[in-house]
């Protein structure tokens, strides 16, 4: 099967084309629905969070939300697929958690940092990731916190520099190797260049990397499975993918990068139905998807007779340009592959199809 | 010189600056030009229009790239998103179409969620995370675990304590470590993977997603050739629901992990929820090939291939299971094994013994031989030697018959027996019947000259047709071998022979042919013609049950497949078919499916007995002698084994006192019995004996260190007798022989809770749970031997693992047993974990934790247990302590009470003589706490 005749290839559609009156930062899709979160900041200086659904190649406007303060980021990760409450992070420093039925009230709200949250994840949620449902926030105060809905005012976990240490601002944070019960990880990517892995579980730091220009996205292939593989977008167009099965005494997890955009990669996600094939977002309106092929050997001893990993190759299945500004966001549709929801800083959002993503 | 060097020669210091001198903008030079890196350059210049437009020279340099390699970053341009121009009109309707559909659906499922109660079951969930840890971001930097709330601690969960990487807590706790790089990490999340989901509560629609999901799983990690991981994420799939696409998928992870019989079973799943899966047929069939199975595998691709005729693997691998199916057919036909229906009777009357009614008991060795070839091997070797001189009898007697053809047959035996291939070895098998036939068509394919053998009271012409087409069918060309039976079934009927022998075989040979091409119709009714003719012959039965199989008239390949046993109960094909067969008829007719069977026609006795009669030999009497010696030994064993099966019934039946006589009674005949006390121990629980219950359990273990089931029991005995912490270790036990014994995990955790129920709020009135059980089954009262390996080996690091959560490895666990025991007032279990500790790292894992009662609860377990056991132990702890964090403080704020039971302690250790330390060294210590 070859993959350059051109009708095999993914073929990526802009479907639906929505400009909006407001700067969007994120925009998600309410699981099990056709209906998706816009997220940002009205010229005012307020918050907003709009749904929108989509009908017959149209998108049309569900409810609008105003806030107090503007809404960064926000995600579905760990609520139940009866309640769909979505956890959002503000400019202030807020963790909220909204019922999108009754918005008026949070249904869970925190101080989480001291100012503004750049990043938000959950985990435990709509059946994805064994064990409790967790929120992380990441801020630009330099902490990253952990918080469960169940305990009120104080996270769960706190990765802070120690007194002294530089404090960086946090852009990114996701969940990983939530397989089971016990096993959880925190990622965290920094303005500096660094990635730290946190391991919940034994509440340590696990593994750290500098990959010299500043951690635009980092994101698992899966939060629910031993982790896999890791890949962090940096502020410079590259990427770097790790393999994270095996984990080298000094030299960490073996990686592959792979320079995509000629600007930052604002961020990628991973189809949720195939965690080998992840779209990477640009700082010039593009848009990659990438499917990473793995070696024919996972790990291999090295001189001492330790085991090392063994990246795999990537294979850029589609390129196209969307906007002149970054695309901020990305979102895979959870129930129809191929369907995916961007927002850009041209104050639109757009609803992509990508085809024959099966055959990939 | 190449264009390149000139280049490099020329212009050196231009490239090294990355500029492209002009005269590089070449058709030729492109051409020729092999630097990839230098050509990307040329591209981006030409593209600049820094030196002027060249559209086609620009494209030029594009191919010339694209030629080096495809994959090159200078090709890819931007695109604008693909429109309905970039699509066909189908494909582009087809993309609207799904989406709406889509649409639709979704809005539908958001409703019935909507519909749902928002049943959130908090009960469900892992507690919340302990405490508001704080991770330093320093890698290998102690950390420093600034609880928020300094409650009472919860002590570890114990099942942690199993899984506990020591290694990796070392390096964290031990200041001196700090330069130590991390182990190795291999993220094998294998045995931690949970296999079976909780479903409960779920919705249809839910459990269906879910298993998707786990199935999407299973497929990415098996692309990923983790087949170990893919078959864990295919049985939660399963587990949340039973879909013939997981079970396929499993399967096929199972086969390439060389798991034959768990694809077996897999596939038949696959096939019980989705019949005539084609995947499902054709893993089956690899399995079975695998399995040496080749005739079922061979069914199976032919079921396969009739579904879809074009199905390459399908295709591939019926060729080689035919010709296994060919070699074995061989070796078999030698060995004298099996009945292979393909394969060709020559002289099949032989084979019935109706026609040899002259009734020379001399000749019936050699008869028998012949007819119960099939399984009668040894009788046949042991004969060899006066093999000839049977052959002969039975010439002499078939000549007496007056069938001159078939006389002339046996000399052509008899001359072929000095250099016929297989004659010549130690008779491994009579020189009549079917062996002769393959004797007779090897020699026959040997030279080539042997058409023409005489077949029976056929006339040459016709034997010349037969014999052909024998050969033909040999050689696999079905269809010609069938164009020469017709021939000379048409000349049979045409000359008027009245030999109904002959004719039937021809009748059946051409049956053959028609089931080899897969016309079972034609099959049939050559069979049926064939049987009219000889009423009861073995082989057109079997032809006509197979094709009444392959049209799927079960009821009636029933019928002829019990038939065939009835005359000879060796056929191992039949065997394997009824067995078949009777799943599909009880699926298809439900509990009552004998009723629809047509009557089973009764084989006179005639066309039987010579199948059953035993060979009469020497060393089956010796046996027989062995097997009466025996006897006794035997009966013992199977008052033994009559007494287990009463046991195991009256426990199936719930009556548990009974039960517990019978395996009482058993354990008195053969008291080394692990199984049998394994099952008591299950009565003694239901009857909540548990002491005995224990007992019982502890003998087995006895016999059988890594008896898991042994284990359990004994946890839920120590469960019933609320020692949960022995219960739980007992549980850990399970799971470490065995991960997937869902009930000891389930056990654990609710074990765990009730342990820490009791040792934080010491509340001794708790209620009793429910004790579970799970049900004896025979099959596994016998150690699998398989496994018993493997056992034996996990066995012995067992002892150790015993120990492991007393053994802290940093201050934040030692903090957590010394709380727990401080918590129960535990003095024992604090010597303990004194003992266990090493003095110098006490201070270490006190930290800053050190406060009056628990130095007071530490000179308590110094002074009344460790001390008499190892005052060198107490003197070294005592020692180490004053280097504990706030040591001075504590010892400043100390009670009355508490400064006398230092002074005590130090009164008894001087007491104490000892080499490691004197009393000037023990005054000089006491100095520092009093």
């Amino acid at each position: 099967m070859k993959m350059s005749t051109p009708s095999e290839k993914p073929q990526i559609i802009s479907h639906i084309h929505k400009s909006l009156n407001y700067t969007v930062f994120d925009s998600k899709w309410i699981p099990c629905s056709a209906k998706f979160v816009c997220m940002g900041n009205f010229a005012r200086g307020t918050g907003v969070m709009q749904i929108y659904e989509v009908e017959r190649g149209e998108v049309h406007l569900v409810k609008e939300i105003e806030k107090a303060k503007p809404i960064k980021c926000g995600t579905f990760g760990a609520t139940s697929l009866q309640q769909r409450h979505i956890a959002t992070g503000d400019f202030d420093g807020n963790l909220h958690i909204w019922n999108l039925e009754v918005p008026d009230v949070p249904v869970y709200s925190v101080k989480a940092h001291k100012e503004i949250v750049n990043c938000i994840d959950g985990v435990g949620g709509l059946g994805i990731g064994d064990g409790a449902p967790e929120i992380v926030t990441g801020s630009r105060d330099g902490t990253v916190k952990v918080w469960d809905p169940r305990q009120k005012d104080l996270p769960v976990a706190n990765m802070e520099p120690v007194e002294g240490e530089a404090r960086r601002d946090c852009w990114t944070v996701a969940f990983g190797h939530a397989f089971n019960d016990q096993d959880r990880c925190v990622c965290a990517g920094y303005d500096n260049g660094d990635i730290k892995l946190f391991d919940l579980r034994n509440m340590s730091l696990r593994w750290e990397k500098n990959i010299k220009n500043g951690v635009c996205c980092v994101e698992f292939d899966r939060k629910d499975i031993s982790m896999n593989k890791l890949v962090a977008t940096s502020l410079e167009g590259n990427f770097h993918v790790f393999d994270m099965r095996t984990q080298h005494p000094t030299k960490g997890f073996a990686s592959v990068s792979e320079k995509a955009h000629k600007s930052t990669v604002w961020q990628v996600r991973h189809l949720p139905q195939n965690r080998d094939v992840f779209m990477t977002t640009g700082g010039a309106g593009n848009l990659h998807l990438w499917k990473y092929e793995y070696p024919a050997q996972r790990s291999r001893k090295d001189a001492e007779d330790v085991d090392m990993g063994v990246a795999g190759t990537l294979n850029l299945l589609q390129n196209i340009t969307l906007s002149t500004q970054p695309i901020a966001s990305l979102d895979w549709s959870p129930d129809k592959q191929g369907l995916c929801v961007c927002s850009a800083f041209d104050q639109a959002v757009r609803v992509l199809i990508v085809t024959k993503l099966n055959r990939v | 010189m190449s264009v390149e060097m000139v280049s490099s020669l020329l212009t050196p210091g231009e490239r090294v600056h990355g500029k492209v001198p002009v005269e590089h903008l070449d058709y030729d030079y492109i051409q020729n030009c092999s630097d990839l890196r230098y050509l990307e350059k040329i591209v981006e210049v030409l593209r600049s229009g820094e030196e002027g437009v060249y559209p086609h020279l620009t494209e030029f340099c594009e191919k010339r790239i694209e030629k080096l390699n495809p994959k090159s970053r200078a090709l890819r341009k931007e695109r604008p998103p693909a429109t309905a121009a970039d699509f066909s009109f189908d494909e582009w309707s087809q993309i609207s179409e799904e989406l709406k559909s889509w649409e639709t659906e979704v809005k539908r499922t958001e409703a019935e969620l909507r519909e749902v109660s928002p049943l959130y079951d908090v009960e469900d969930l892992p507690p919340v995370r302990g405490s508001n840890s704080l991770i330093s971001q320093k890698q290998n930097s102690v950390p420093s675990r600034t609880e928020t709330k300094r409650k009472s601690a919860l002590p570890r969960d114990y099942r942690e304590w199993d899984k506990f990487d020591i290694e990796k807590e070392c390096s964290k706790t031990d200041g001196s470590n700090k330069g130590k790089d991390f182990p190795v990490i291999i993220n094998q999340c294998l045995p931690k993977i949970n296999r079976k989901l909780d479903t409960a509560g779920l919705t249809e629609k839910e459990r269906a997603v879910l298993a998707s999901r786990e199935r999407e799983k299973g497929n990415e990690a098996f692309k990923a050739n983790d087949y170990d991981e893919a078959v864990a994420y295919y049985t939660r799939s399963v587990s949340a629901m039973p879909t013939a696409a997981a079970y396929n998928n499993r399967a096929q992870a199972e086969i390439k992990l060389q798991l034959w019989h768990g694809a077996l079973g897999d596939c038949e799943r696959a096939l019980e929820l989705e019949p005539g899966n084609v995947k499902a047929l054709l893993r089956r069939a690899t399995v079975q090939k695998q399995l040496g199975n080749l005739k079922v595998a061979a069914d199976d691709l032919g079921n396969v291939l009739r579904e879809e005729p074009e199905n390459a693997s399908a295709k591939k691998m019926i060729q080689e299971v035919e010709k296994k199916l060919r070699e074995c057919a061989q070796e078999s036909q030698s060995k004298g094994r099996k009945i292979l229906i393909e394969e060709v009777e020559d002289e099949e009357l032989r084979a019935k013994p109706g026609l040899c009614v002259s009734g020379e008991s001399a000749a019936a060795p050699a008869e028998r031989g012949d007819m119960g070839n099939a399984q009668k091997k040894t009788a046949g070797r042991a004969e060899g030697a006066p093999q000839g001189e049977a052959d002969t009898h039975g010439t002499r007697r078939r000549g007496k018959r007056g069938s001159l053809d078939q006389c002339r047959t046996q000399e052509a035996h008899e001359k072929k027996l000095p250099n016929g291939a297989q004659a010549s070895g130690s008779g491994t098998a009579d020189q009549t019947g079917r062996h002769n036939s393959s004797a007779d068509n090897t020699a026959a394919s040997g030279t080539g000259s042997r058409l023409d053998a005489p077949c029976g009271a056929l006339p040459p012409p016709l034997a010349r047709l037969k014999n052909e087409g024998n050969q033909l069918f040999k050689n696999g060309q079905f269809g010609d071998a069938l164009e020469k039976y017709s021939q000379a079934i048409a000349g049979c009927i045409d000359a008027g022979i009245d030999s109904p022998e002959d004719l039937s075989i021809l009748y059946s040979n051409r049956a053959a042919c028609y089931l080899k091409d897969g016309n079972s119709a034609d099959c049939i009714q050559d069979c049926t013609r064939a049987l009219e003719l000889q009423p009861f012959t073995l082989k057109p039965l079997l032809r006509r049950a197979m094709a009444y199989e392959s049209l799927e008239r079960y009821h009636k390949a029933y019928v002829d497949y019990k038939t065939v046993l009835q005359i000879d109960v060796g056929v191992q094909a039949a065997h394997d078919s009824i067995h078949r067969i009777t799943k599909l008829l009880i699926e298809q007719d439900g509990p009552d499916w004998r009723e629809k069977l047509p009557d089973i026609p009764l084989v006179p006795l005639s066309a039987q007995q010579h199948r059953h009669e035993e060979p009469r030999s020497a060393e089956l009497a010796e046996a027989r002698a062995a097997r009466a010696a025996e006897g006794a030994a035997k009966r013992a064993e199977a008052r033994f084994s009559a007494l287990k099966e009463e046991g195991n019934n009256f426990v199936k039946k719930g009556q548990f006192q009974k039960a517990l006589e019978k395996y009482s009674e058993c354990l008195a005949l053969k008291p080394g019995e692990c199984a049998i006390y394994t099952n008591r121990a299950l009565c003694y629980l239901k009857l909540e004996r548990f002491a005995e219950a224990r007992q019982d359990c502890d003998s087995a273990l006895q016999f059988e260190p890594s008896n898991k089931k042994a284990y359990y029991r004994r946890a839920m005995a120590y469960k019933g007798l609320e020692n949960y912490l022995a219960c739980s270790s007992d549980l850990q036990e399970v799971l470490r022989l065995d991960p997937n014994v869902q009930e000891a995990e389930q056990e654990l955790q609710e074990v765990t809770v009730l342990l820490r129920q009791t040792l934080v709020a010491s509340s001794p009135d708790k209620p009793r749970k429910n004790i579970t059980i799970r049900e004896t089954n025979d099959s596994d009262d016998e150690a699998d031997p398989s496994n018993s390996k493997t056992r034996q080996a996990s066995a012995d690091d067992s002892a150790e693992r015993a120990s492991l959560p007393l053994r802290p490895t940093n201050a934040y666990e030692f903090g957590q047993v010394l709380n727990a025991a401080h918590s129960r007032d535990d003095v024992n279990a604090c010597a303990e974990l004194l003992r266990r500790v090493k003095p110098e790292t006490l201070p270490l894992f006190l930290s800053n934790k050190l406060d009056g009662e628990t130095f007071h609860f530490i000179t308590r377990a110094l002074d009344g247990h460790l001390l008499q056991e190892d005052p060198g132990l107490v003197y070294q702890h005592l020692c180490h302590l004053p280097a504990a964090d706030r040591f001075s403080v504590v010892l400043m704020l100390l009670g009355q009470n508490e400064r006398q039971q230092i002074t005590h302690l130090f009164d008894h250790l001087s007491a104490v003589e000892s080499e490691e330390f004197t009393g000037n060294d023990v005054r000089d210590l006491a100095a520092k706490y009093i």
